[in-house]
């Protein structure tokens, strides 16, 4: 026995150094660095001064009242949205597989290439979109340029972007429903309307949950999809600056890694409150 | 008014888009309030022909008629049916009474929630169900599961009830407990009902008629003992019974039935029970195990090669002529493996079969 427990750290060794090494240190590391002040190379002990100087730093305020705008209105619009196309293409069309591999696309396509095209289509001037909206006599606003339309098109971009993933996985859970169950409640005469509420969305609630925790962890991490947008800024004037983005900056730019270390707590600790709530609210759902 | 025809088939036939002709031409009827199994091996057709009758696919040709007017163009949820699930498919995510509620609660069937509720409860009495009122179906043992379904295709008051293998996901002891409960329940409230079932015994047990399909057609309409006892054909005599029949070929010649090792005159056997004539050529004769039996003046020569015990009874098998048959005997009998006896059928209780399988005898 004794020596089986021995093999068996043996066995594990791999996995642990690599899991301590790339995952736990690098928590541990940012968590000691967010009370340290000075460069890289020569770090000292600050106490909690990072944190004084996130908390009074309106940029700091800017970037995470962004970020929580950007996840609490692109999750759910997003999510909205793919439910209801994976419904439809499951319900209504008959080559499936040809929808699932054209909205899966995108999510195997970088998100920097999709925001270069995107940066064209939302041009002001001689954009996609625009051309649209003017073409229905709608108003057509300056999407990139504008500092206060950038938080909308970033939401708007976010909510294009993850489509593609929980439409896939909202076609498995479809899927996985059992067609009798439909059979029985068109045996009753139910009509769509209530064959979706009363028996679809109940079933989807485990995935439903699933997608809410991964779209709001990615969305309070979101950076790439501002950097690819506007060219590498955080919008015009940082208008549309994220809490990732505020963290690199402090980072690299201004080189006080410090703060954005304490930054990066105080992100960890928002994200983990979310989720925690969030599960809760669906365990509370999933019960009724 | 129909009630000697209150579920009427007729000409039925289903030939499915790759052209596999699953039914052939069937006709049958039920009577009100009775309780009639579909019998077959797997393939026969007998869910293709469930299927149709709930709507659930359209035939190629024929009529099906509920009291007397046609249905087949009328779409499941006003054919007033109930339907039973071979995996009962309960909602996982509603208690029982919402389940059962579920069929009072949509489509333009849709009443006042306090009176759904009431006629949800009197079912669930009726099916003893109350006590799981608000619990989840995966927390129901199968048998009180299959309830739950019986109740919730029972709420709307159909005119027919419509079950599709019910017991084959419950284990055999429950299985025996179900059936019976089934057939009380099913009695109790009235309903017409067709059951689909592969398991003869089953069939048997809780059939007031039973039909019994093979490739498509109808072998036999009948009583479950005349299955038994007068089979139409040569496969309704293989299919039904336990142990199964003993068949011996045979050749029928100058007025003799000549087996391996036996003869039988044919002025011995019962005049009234010719279906045809019985002209010169080669036959099946099968024997029920319990019509061949031990006895000195026997004519059919053979070895025990084994015994087996089936509580009250035990069954020889012998080897005659390359093919293992049985004998039925009661417990008591004194013969062992390897011992060398004669064995005596019943003349009356033959059946000789065409090699068609066309029952003659």
């Amino acid at each position: 026995m004794k020596q089986n427990q021995k093999r068996a750290w043996l066995f594990l060794a791999p996995t642990i150094i690599f899991v301590t090494g790339f995952s736990i240190f690098p928590i541990l590391r940012a968590f000691v660095m967010s009370f340290q002040g000075g460069p890289l190379i020569a770090l000292d002990w600050t106490g909690f001064s990072n944190y004084q100087y996130i908390f009074k730093d309106p940029e700091f305020w800017t970037a995470i009242k962004n970020t929580i705008i950007y996840a609490l209105v692109s999750v759910p619009v997003a999510l909205a949205i793919s439910i209801m196309l994976a419904w439809l293409i499951f319900s209504k069309v008959k080559r499936k597989s040809f929808f699932e591999t054209t909205f899966f696309m995108p999510y195997v396509t970088s998100t920097i290439a999709i925001g270069i095209v995107f940066r064209y289509i939302f041009n002001g001037d001689y954009g996609l979109l625009n051309f649209v909206l003017k073409a229905l006599h709608l108003p057509a606003p300056n999407w990139i340029d504008d500092p206060s339309m950038s938080l909308t098109t970033i939401i708007i971009f976010g909510v294009w972007t993850s489509l593609a993933f929980n439409i896939v996985i909202l076609m498995g859970a479809l899927r996985n429903i059992d067609p009798n169950y439909y059979t029985i409640a068109d045996m009753y005469g139910a009509s769509g309307t209530e064959k979706f509420w009363r028996i679809t969305m109940p079933q989807l609630i485990p995935t439903i949950a699933f997608l809410l925790t991964m779209n709001i962890i990615a969305a309070f991490k979101v950076y790439t999809s501002v950097y690819a947008l506007f060219n590498g800024q955080a919008g015009v004037g940082n208008s549309a600056t994220t809490a990732v983005f505020y963290i690199y900056n402090k980072f690299q730019i201004v080189g006080t890694p410090g703060v954005a270390m304490a930054a990066t707590v105080v992100l960890f600790l928002i994200i983990l409150f979310i989720t925690f709530l969030q599960r809760k609210m669906m365990k509370k759902i999933g019960e009724q | 008014m129909n009630d000697e025809n209150f579920v009427q088939v007729k000409n039925l036939r289903k030939v499915y888009e790759n052209g596999h002709e699953a039914i052939k031409d069937v006709s049958f009827s039920v009577k009100k309030g009775d309780l009639v199994c579909l019998l077959g091996p797997s393939g026969c057709g007998k869910t293709t022909i469930f299927n149709m009758l709930a709507g659930l696919l359209t035939p190629t040709s024929g009529d099906i008629l509920f009291d007397g007017k046609s249905v087949v163009k009328t779409a499941p949820k006003d054919r007033q049916i109930g339907y039973v699930f071979q995996n009962y498919a309960l909602y996982p995510h509603m208690t029982v009474l919402q389940n059962v509620m579920f069929p009072l609660t949509v489509g333009k069937n849709k009443r006042p929630k306090a009176e759904a509720e009431k006629v949800a409860r009197k079912y669930m009495n009726l099916t003893q169900i109350d006590e799981f009122a608000d619990q989840k179906p995966d927390q129901l043992s199968g048998g009180q599961q299959q309830r739950v379904a019986i109740a919730r295709a029972l709420v709307q008051e159909p005119k027919i009830l419509l079950m599709d293998e019910p017991l084959s996901n419950l284990d055999a002891r429950l299985r025996l407990k179900i059936r019976e409960e089934i057939r009380s329940l099913v009695k109790k409230v009235g309903i017409t009902t067709l059951f689909v079932t592969h398991d003869q015994e089953e069939a048997l047990s809780i059939g007031d008629k039973i039909i019994l399909f093979n490739d498509g057609v109808i072998q036999q309409d009948d009583l479950g003992q005349n299955l038994y006892s007068e089979p139409n054909n040569y496969f309704v005599a293989n299919f039904v019974g336990n142990p199964v029949i003993d068949n011996f070929s045979v050749e029928v010649k100058d007025g003799k039935v000549t087996g391996s090792d036996f003869e039988i005159a044919v002025s011995d056997l019962k005049q009234d029970r010719f279906k045809h004539e019985l002209k010169d050529g080669k036959y099946v004769l099968s024997v029920r195990p319990e019509n061949i039996l031990p006895a000195e003046s026997g004519n059919v020569k053979v070895t025990i090669q084994d015994i087996e015990l089936i509580g009250r009874e035990r069954i020889l098998k012998f080897n005659h002529d390359g093919i293992q048959a049985r004998s039925l005997v009661d417990l008591e009998t004194p013969i062992k493996a390897g011992d060398n006896i004669n064995l005596k059928m019943r003349l009356d209780r033959i059946f000789i079969f065409t090699p068609e399988g066309e029952r003659v005898y």
